[in-house]
């Protein structure tokens, strides 16, 4: 459970809380199970399209990276804080059993509609630093007054 | 080299038409079995009384998942689940050597919660190719059936290789 | 779906059977429908690092195919009374697995029509990987 943050604490620049996480096989059936992918793409490593694409082993859902920079965009906003937007677009692949790391940074903060506005960028990195999944986020954050 | 797709007046005229209508589930089984996907243990995704103590309607459905689309063997696909249907750019003669995830956007009007059935309906945005990639682009709006409320709009972006 | 009578079971009668083949899709799928997600069903190093051949097919997904076998065959006014089987063999992904029945024994008991079918299913090799009984209860034609 993530501690509440208010729009009063965030400062542009601040950077969200980082975590890695490395799926293993398990980790990507699981996930084809909780989002209705079954492509083979992703658990089975003689799947042919993989050969025809050049790649060595299963790679890692793109949505499943997805749901990765939802969940630090999720934990920044805290329950009382409103997700008003967030994509990602898919400009590498990270292979299974490799660390991915999921960042974030505050580049604006404004007061919109009577709404505190937090933007975000946001991504995954893969071992060698390459954004694979860069995207951007928008956040309502309630305020401590 | 040829193109591998021309973005003909046809393909253009089938932007923004929407296709029919689609019915999405999320329910406490599957938001759990979507929270245990991605490796979350926050309890806001799988404890119903807790998720009620912090002013929800039931456990919230993670951030990238708006249900799961209602499936019969006849109607969807078999390996994505998604409904196999007519408009949403699905007469399009798209190149099948590959198929990549372009992009995912979601636009949040409200949350998601256990219980929620959603009806969505999508619509062919754009079209573009960039050497052997086709890049294309639909637009889904998902509505709370109950409410009529609109709780989330989507672009999705896949990239058909050919 | 057509319905098969009490009156056209013999003992002896072999059941229409049912062929499957699974494709790694199709066990991940039953790991998602199930909720068993242990690893010798489709991670093949993990499979092996318990000392497999490689990748088995789930023997609750065979169990579940032999529900299918017998629920086919006893149309939809047929009642399923008891089936299990038991997991004497392992099956593999992509090979043929063959579900049959055969019917065992036929009676009447206090107005009911029983059947009782032994049930199997067969690998390539011709060996009963999972056999197991079945007792259904049938319509009559009177």
């Amino acid at each position: 459970m993530a501690e509440q943050t208010y729009f009063d604490d965030v400062k542009e620049g601040q950077e969200l809380p980082e975590f890695t996480i490395q799926p293993d096989k398990q980790q990507l059936v699981k996930f084809a199970a909780g989002s209705g992918d079954f492509n083979p793409l992703h658990f089975d490593e003689k799947f042919p399209m993989l050969k025809g694409m050049g790649i060595a082993d299963n790679i890692v859902h793109g949505r499943f990276k997805y749901a990765q920079v939802g969940r630090i965009v999720f934990a920044f906003a805290g329950y009382k804080g409103r997700v008003k937007k967030f994509g990602v677009s898919y400009r590498g692949m990270d292979l299974i059993n490799t660390p991915i790391k999921v960042k974030g940074v505050v580049t604006a903060k404004k007061q919109e509609g009577g709404e505190n506005i937090v933007e975000l960028d946001v991504w995954t990195e893969d071992a060698d630093g390459k954004k694979t999944t860069p995207g951007t986020a928008v956040v309502a954050l309630p305020s401590k007054g | 080299m040829a193109e591998v797709f021309e973005v003909t007046d046809e393909v253009k005229a089938q932007y923004g038409v929407e296709g029919p209508p689609w019915t999405y589930e999320a329910t406490t089984t599957s938001i759990r079995m979507y929270a245990r996907g991605i490796g979350s243990v926050d309890p806001i995704h799988y404890d119903v009384d807790f998720a009620k103590s912090q002013g929800f309607r039931s456990i919230v459905a993670p951030l990238g998942y708006i249900g799961t689309p209602t499936f019969h063997p006849d109607t969807n696909d078999g390996t994505f689940g998604f409904p196999r249907r007519a408009g949403g750019g699905a007469r399009l003669n798209l190149p099948t050597k590959g198929l990549l995830d372009g992009g995912t956007e979601t636009e949040y009007l409200d949350y998601i919660c256990a219980g929620d059935m959603l009806v969505e309906t999508s619509s062919l945005a754009d079209v573009r190719v960039r050497g052997n990639m086709v890049f294309v682009t639909n637009e889904a709006v998902y509505k709370n059936q109950e409410s009529g409320k609109v709780v989330a709009k989507q672009r999705l972006t896949s990239i058909h290789i050919g | 779906m057509s319905q098969v009578f009490f009156e056209d079971v013999a003992e002896g009668l072999e059941i229409p059977e049912l062929k499957k083949n699974c494709s790694t899709q199709q066990l991940v799928l039953w790991a998602a429908g199930s909720g068993d997600f242990y690893q010798i069903h489709y991670d093949k190093d993990f499979a092996q690092g318990t000392g497999l051949p490689g990748l088995i097919v789930h023997g609750a997904l065979k169990h579940a195919f032999l529900g299918q076998l017998v629920h086919d065959w006893m149309g939809p006014k047929g009642e399923l009374r008891k089936f299990g089987c038991s997991y004497r063999g392992m099956d593999y992904p992509n090979e043929d697995i063959r579900c049959r029945g055969v019917v065992t024994k036929k009676y009447t008991e206090n107005g009911k029509n029983f059947v009782e079918l032994d049930i199997w299913t067969e690998n390539p090799a011709g060996k009963k990987t999972s056999p197991g009984t079945a007792t259904v209860a049938l319509p009559s034609k009177n």
